[in-house]
């Protein structure tokens, strides 16, 4: 698929994921980078620009292994605009998939 | 290219010195060698997790113009608003044409309704000061049938230029704010350079 488009929706991808679970980053860049392929360095200035915004909070957890590692949070704020954006996508998904099953029965 | 973790810390490093606060360049840099300590601790290589991320040069670049954004929005001025701009540029030949265009036609449109402003707003006063010359009786040449016509004429224009000077302004503030709003949702869309996927 067209990157130039990949890169627009991983801004709900990020925020559902969080949505779930509270990640640190390289878990939620692996669970993401598991299903689409993206540079996966782009998440990380996605994740500031998400707590620039106020959508995520951050803090720091002690590890079994190393030193701690920082957690992302979504916010009340951030858990509103995962809901909006969600409702938005299956809206915008149902309508595509209408479109093009109405076009392929057309062809047949 | 060496593809290992010091190489895109120092390519990272490098690009954002002197652009961001300190502390914030550290906690930048400190997010991508967790990144690659994660990685190797679940058996992955450097040069692997190196070409996964992508380049560094374009995560760089995104940082630089979400920076000068965000300043441009916090600080608003025509520097810092050509700074965001410039930075934006970076991100692809895409906004060329989705960034600069635009805010070339924008700036000339503003820029020709303030000339407009301005040149009813010395011709207002001008123009009232030749009624008032007539009315005084020493008319170069009649415009008007009566210098009254001339006052009146001359209140009005002056009147309209100052509204296209002030409407120019908040004009000006609110492609501003907009433009902001536009660059924070371009930087988010726009991709730098091709992945390789």
């Amino acid at each position: 698929m067209n990157i130039q488009f990949k890169k627009g929706v991983l801004e709900i991808c990020v925020l559902s994921v969080l949505a779930h679970k509270d990640c640190y980053g390289y878990e939620l860049v692996a669970e993401i980078s598991k299903r689409i392929d993206i540079s996966e360095g782009t998440i990380y200035p996605l994740l500031r620009r998400l707590k620039d915004e106020g959508y995520v909070t951050t803090y720091l957890q002690e590890s079994a292994e190393g030193p701690p590692r920082k957690y992302y949070r979504l916010t009340d704020t951030g858990r509103n605009v995962e809901h909006e954006q969600r409702e938005e996508w299956m809206r915008f998904v149902a309508s595509v998939n209408a479109l093009l099953e109405g076009t392929n029965d057309a062809a047949d | 290219m060496l593809q290992t973790e010091a190489e895109y810390i120092r390519i990272l490093k490098s690009r954002l010195e002197g652009t961001l606060p300190a502390d914030e360049l550290a906690d930048i840099l400190s997010d991508y060698s967790e990144h690659f300590r994660m990685g190797k601790a679940n058996g992955r290589l450097e040069e692997e997790l190196f070409r996964s991320l992508g380049s560094p040069e374009d995560v760089a670049r995104e940082i630089r113009a979400t920076h000068f954004v965000n300043k441009a929005e916090s600080n608003k001025s025509c520097g810092n608003l050509l700074h965001a701009i410039g930075a934006t540029l970076g991100l692809g030949l895409f906004n060329l044409v989705f960034v600069l265009v635009p805010f070339i036609l924008l700036v000339v449109l503003l820029l020709v309704v303030f000339i407009f402003g301005i040149v009813f707003t010395v011709f207002g006063p001008a123009a009232g000061i030749y009624a008032i010359l007539q009315i005084l009786g020493i008319p170069a040449f009649a415009i008007w049938q009566s210098p009254l016509a001339g006052i009146f004429f001359s209140l009005g224009i002056t009147t309209f230029g100052l509204l296209l000077v002030i409407g120019d302004y908040f004009l000006a503030r609110f492609f501003y704010r907009v433009g902001i709003r536009y660059l924070k949702w371009n930087i988010g869309v726009i991709k730098g350079t091709e992945c390789v996927a």
